[in-house]
């Protein structure tokens, strides 16, 4: 066959052929369940994130506040001192 | 450079007619090899199966020569092989998951 290059094509048993497809869709199965439920499990991570973020946001603008207030409070100090 | 990028096109052309016929080859082999077990190969793969179970239980799969072995093993791993493209197909990502 000038088509075919390569001979006849190779009768593959149908064992393997069986094999091969039920494998692809157990494993199309597969990773379409765990995708679901990951990104799931992640969405409610981000939740649980965004509400730690808040807060943490807020302790932090304080401690910047203090730690401003006391730099101030050190350079008045220092200046007096010279005077 | 730009005679370069002129040349793209013209590049882009040659590979898809140089490849076509080669993919119409490609096909008409997995038409064959590849194609989904029928409905009237059913019996074939049942009795396929019962002879993977009894050499197993008869202990005749430590009889294989080394050849028959390393063959039947890599063909094994090319079968297992076809559930993780599987798992990339569902997921939708080739890397992990993308969540």
């Amino acid at each position: 066959m000038s088509e075919l290059p390569f001979g006849p094509p190779v009768r593959v048993s149908p064992l393997i052929r069986f094999g091969r497809w039920s494998f692809l869709t157990a494993g199309i199965l597969y990773g379409a369940f765990h995708q679901n439920r990951l990104s799931k499990k992640e969405t409610k991570i981000r939740e649980i994130e965004a509400k730690e973020k808040v807060i943490r946001d807020e302790k932090i603008k304080k401690e910047k506040a203090i730690a401003a207030a006391a730099e101030m409070k050190n350079l008045e100090e220092m200046i007096n001192k010279k005077n | 450079m730009a005679g370069a990028v002129a040349k793209i096109p013209s590049l882009i052309n040659t590979a898809l007619s140089e490849a076509r016929p080669k993919f119409a080859i490609f096909m008409k082999y997995a038409k064959v090899e590849l194609a989904p077990p029928k409905l009237n190969e059913i019996p074939q793969i049942k009795a396929g199966i019962s002879k993977l179970l009894s050499s197993f239980k008869s202990g005749a799969w430590k009889q294989q020569t080394v050849k028959q072995a390393t063959l039947n093993t890599l063909v094994g791993a090319e079968v297992l092989f076809w559930f993780y493209v599987g798992e990339c197909i569902g997921k939708r990502h080739i890397v992990g998951y993308n969540v």
